[in-house]
């Protein structure tokens, strides 16, 4: 540096940073007013629409006790209850809707947000024929499940074994948290 | 500022995946299916081209010691934003491409050009590097993306075309699964890099006959 004093050049380096941290901050804070309302109301409708989905009709939140701490949100309808489970996927934290009914049967499952590879766990929560196949074979099932690669019944998504074991690992503490209601 | 060789550039002879290697963790995780080819290309593109724009309007106020620092700041501002962008008003798009639209805070092709390009050069041409760079980065991923989903899955076109299933080529039973998992990201990458240099040598060896036939 030329005759910059020492001090002079510290402050220069960090005052530029600093000012160039506080615009980024601003702009960011700035995108945030603006998309949050959006994001927030879609993440409201689509987990009203994850338990319409599991639970026709819909239910009212109710109080409920859990041995596994996966379940985060029970509803209760009139047909049964939606389970808000929340088990460790391949790529995060998978958050789902599991329907139950009143007789402790599986009434259908619907992933709210998911974490996983693009193309292989994702398609646990995928529109497609291989997402609804995967999701469906849950409808009807009851006790205790796990993946064929396990032993059990549930056919894994193919490439996705870890994902596949997350989610009939929610599933299992959705009906087990059911019978504990009676 | 010569466009058309910026372009030719960054589509083909300074590619950013096949030539300049960078960006290969994206480029092999998320090639599974065209949908995520070109939302990720899109993404990559925006956010190159604002961040080149702005580091080459502050190309001279940045002392050099922080420059790396400022970079990073000025890039992760822009991948946020895109990011809620796509979470308010894209959200399938977000969805599908989960962890990565953050990572490509990391992505090494946005820092490689900044630090390669955007803090030399001025603010229109760095706007056309980023621009052309970004299509070339687009480019190579549908073309890995459609070699992967069709070999893999069977399908041309998936989370886009047909109501997200994609048209389906090759019966349901015959793909190869493998070709969708990492190992199938390396083999076509590696076969798609080996193709755009023969096909590089081929454009060579052409315009070289031209000179001689004058």
């Amino acid at each position: 540096m030329k005759t910059e004093s020492t001090v002079k050049y510290v402050a220069r380096l960090a005052l530029t940073l600093l000012l160039i941290t506080a615009v980024v901050a601003v702009a960011l804070a700035g995108v945030n007013a603006i998309t949050q309302p959006r994001i927030e109301t879609f993440n409201a409708q689509k987990l009203q629409s994850a338990i319409e989905e599991v639970l026709p009709g819909g239910g009212e939140s109710v109080a409920f006790t859990d041995d596994t701490g996966l379940v985060s949100t029970v509803y209760k309808g009139e047909n049964g209850y939606a389970v808000e489970v929340r088990p460790a996927g391949f790529g995060g934290t998978i958050t789902m809707m599991v329907g139950v009914s009143g007789d402790g049967k599986v009434l259908g499952i619907s992933v709210v947000s998911q974490a996983e590879t693009a193309g292989l766990g994702a398609v646990c929560a995928a529109t497609t024929s291989a997402g609804e196949a995967f999701r469906g074979q849950f409808a009807g099932t009851s006790g205790s499940l796990a993946v064929n690669k396990d032993g059990g019944e549930i056919d894994a998504i193919t490439g996705a074994t870890i994902t596949s074991r997350a989610v009939t690992t929610g599933v299992n503490a959705a009906l087990s948290c059911v019978a504990n209601m009676g | 500022m010569n466009f058309k060789k910026q372009f030719r550039e960054g589509l083909l002879t300074k590619n950013p995946v096949t030539v300049q290697l960078l960006g290969m963790c994206s480029t092999l995780a998320i090639t599974t299916s065209l949908f995520n080819g070109i939302g990720m290309g899109l993404a990559v593109t925006i956010i190159l081209t604002c961040s080149n724009i702005l580091i080459s309007a502050l190309r001279k106020v940045i002392p050099s010691q922080i420059r790396i620092a400022a970079y990073i700041t000025i890039i992760a501002g822009f991948v946020t934003i895109v990011d809620l962008l796509l979470q308010a008003f894209i959200p399938a798009l977000s969805e599908s491409l989960g962890v990565f639209i953050p990572l490509i805070v990391v992505n090494c092709i946005i820092l490689g050009r900044a630090e390669a390009f955007a803090s030399k050069n001025g603010v229109l041409a760095s706007a056309v590097d980023g621009l052309t760079q970004g299509i070339g980065y687009t480019v190579a991923l549908i073309i890995v993306c459609v070699i992967r989903e069709l070999l893999g899955s069977g399908t041309f076109g998936g989370g886009l075309l047909n109501g997200g299933e994609g048209i389906r080529i090759i019966p349901a039973q015959y793909p190869a699964m493998q070709m969708v998992m990492p190992v199938g990201g390396f083999l076509v990458l590696g076969f798609v890099i080996a193709g755009s240099q023969w096909l590089m040598k081929y454009l060579e060896k052409k315009s070289k006959k031209k000179e001689a036939a004058k």
